[in-house]
Formats: C-alpha cells, structure tokens, sequence
C-alpha cells in the first residue's frame, strides 16, 4: 500500500513521517514572536510522564490527493493580538512545510488553549 | 457514531440494573436463594472449565474498555468545541478556548491596585460573549466608578488581543470587599548593638 506521504525517486521511495512533519509545524509556530509554546494533550502528557518528549500534540492528517491537514495547540504571551499571530503562525508553517517537504498543505488550524505570561 | 454510542451504554446499563434487580428477588425470596446460588455456581464452573468461553469474556471486556474510550473522547471532544470562539482565516481554522479568554481577563487584575481578585466566566452563544466577573476588591473604592472602568477594560482588552467584532456583554458581581492592608510601616534602620555603650 502506497502512503499518502510517499514520493517515489529513481532510486527509490521516500516517506515522510507524521511525526516528522508535527515537528517542522512546532518549530515553525514557535518561531513566531508571541507564540509561548506548542500546547500539550492527554496522550503528550501521558507520553511525558515516561520521559518520552517526541510525542507531539500537533495532529497530523494526508488525505488521498496527498494534502497536508495540520491542527497545532498553542499558548500564547499576553498582549500579542490573537489573530494577527495565528495568521503569521499560519503563514509560517505553511512555508516550512511546502519548502522542506514539498508538500501541499490544506489547512493549518489553530486552537489557542491559553494565555501566558513571558 | 455517538449514537451508537449512547444506545450502547443505555443498553448495557439498562442489562446491568434488571440484572440487578432479578438477583435482589431471587435472594429475597427463600426458595429461590439456594436455586439462585446453584445457577451462580454452575455458571462459573462452566466459565472456569470452558477455555472458549474465557477467550470470549476477556474479549467482551476489551471490546468494551475501547467503545468507553471511544464515547469519552466523542464527549470530550463535544465539551471542548462547545467551549471556543472560532473564526476564518485564508490558511484554516483559529480557535481560541474560552480558558484562554479567561486567562486573558485575569490579567487585568494586575492593572487594577483596587481589584485583589477576579474570577471570569466567559461564555459564547449567537447573541455574542457574555463575561461574568466575580470581583473581590481590596478596599472600599468607588464602586460604580470601579465596575465601569472594569468593564471598559475588559470589552477593550479582548476587543484588541482577540480581534472580535462580535458583541461583548460583561456582567460584574462584587463578590467580597476586604479592608485595605496597612502598609508596611516604615521601620528605621537600626544600628547593631547601638543602646550599648552609652551611659
């Protein structure tokens, strides 16, 4: 069976992994000034209780025609403006992804979980 | 899938209580106990001699244990959409949980000396947000002038940080009003062992 997230090259198939691309994501949303840090979930935090920090709260989804559908949980710094950052975060993640995978990204949703301080 | 969900658990739960109810009567009356007690019995014999049958309770079990999973994360997941503000970008989808817009509230406390503590409720619905503040205020301040600048504060603060162009309803309750804490008295600085050495 043929992934979704697989190119094949004259010397073989390359597959990029859903972890892979929830990392390229977290990096590219936290690099956005304003944004505190990539939320958690009930599976990451359970995941972090055994020291296993890999297992990220962005949720990954490739659909048939191979676009990229990505939902990232954030925490935002007081006194930034939510929907200025969520469009920047947006933008940047889109970049990430289409430059390092060459994938096509769908949609990039965001959920503001909370609000911190710096 | 979550009405499946919900059938399944009445169905189970409804099994459980006549279960429950027939197992009380058969126990009430005399004749039936030891009858009962029989069935009970053979029944687990049947179950411990039979390797078929375990197979069968252990799987039953663990297909049970994941439909709970299942229905708890379809009810979770309901809880937490009812509990955001959503809005449209060209990219996707932003939602900001209402804890977030809490959060966001809470911090105004520090901008305000007068107010010790804020609890906000947000809720959202068609008519627009509905902010219900519980203030405890650190001492007898004016009032209506206080709630006001209080309200403003808020409306403008989730107005800028949220960019809603929704309507925006605060409701304040002064919960508590306690008595202004006496400021540190200004305490000269003593020289160590000063008194002595004097006559």
């Amino acid at each position: 069976m043929q992934h979704n997230d697989e190119s094949i090259t004259g010397l073989g198939a390359i597959k990029i992994h859903k972890n892979a691309i929830a990392s390229i994501t977290s990096i590219a949303a936290v690099e956005i000034e304003g944004v505190k840090r990539v939320g958690g979930n009930l599976k990451s935090g359970f995941f972090a209780i055994f020291g296993k920090k890999t297992y990220s709260a962005i949720s990954v989804e490739i659909n048939k025609n191979g676009e990229v559908r990505v939902e990232i949980p954030l925490i935002i710094k007081y006194g930034y403006n939510i929907p200025d950052i969520a469009s920047r975060v947006q933008e940047n993640v889109r970049q990430s992804l289409e430059k390092m995978t060459n994938l096509a990204v769908k949609d990039i949703n965001i959920k503001v979980r909370a609000i911190e301080k710096e | 899938m979550r009405v499946f969900g919900i059938l399944f658990y009445t169905a189970v739960l409804i099994l459980i209580g006549i279960a429950l109810i027939v197992l009380s009567f058969a126990f009430t009356f005399p004749g039936l106990q030891s009858q009962t007690s029989q069935s009970i019995n053979d029944m687990l014999l049947y179950v411990q001699q039979n390797a078929h049958v375990k197979i069968i309770i252990a799987f039953s079990g663990g297909l049970l244990i994941l439909v709970s999973i299942s229905f708890a994360q379809l009810i979770l997941g309901r809880f937490q959409r009812e509990k955001t503000i959503a809005f449209k970008t060209a990219s996707g989808e932003v939602t900001i949980a209402l804890s977030a817009v809490e959060d966001l509230i809470r911090r105004i406390t520090n901008l305000m000396p007068e107010v010790k503590e804020l609890r906000p409720d947000v809720k959202a619905n068609k008519k627009g947000i509905t902010v219900e503040l519980r203030v405890v205020l650190k001492s007898e301040a004016n009032i209506p002038g206080l709630t006001e600048r209080l309200e403003e504060m808020t409306k403008g603060k989730m107005q800028e940080v949220l960019g809603l162009e929704e309507k925006i309803f605060v409701n304040t309750h002064i919960v508590k009003i306690i008595p202004q804490e006496e400021k540190d008295k200004k305490v000269q600085p003593t020289i160590p062992f000063s008194g002595y050495g004097r006559v």
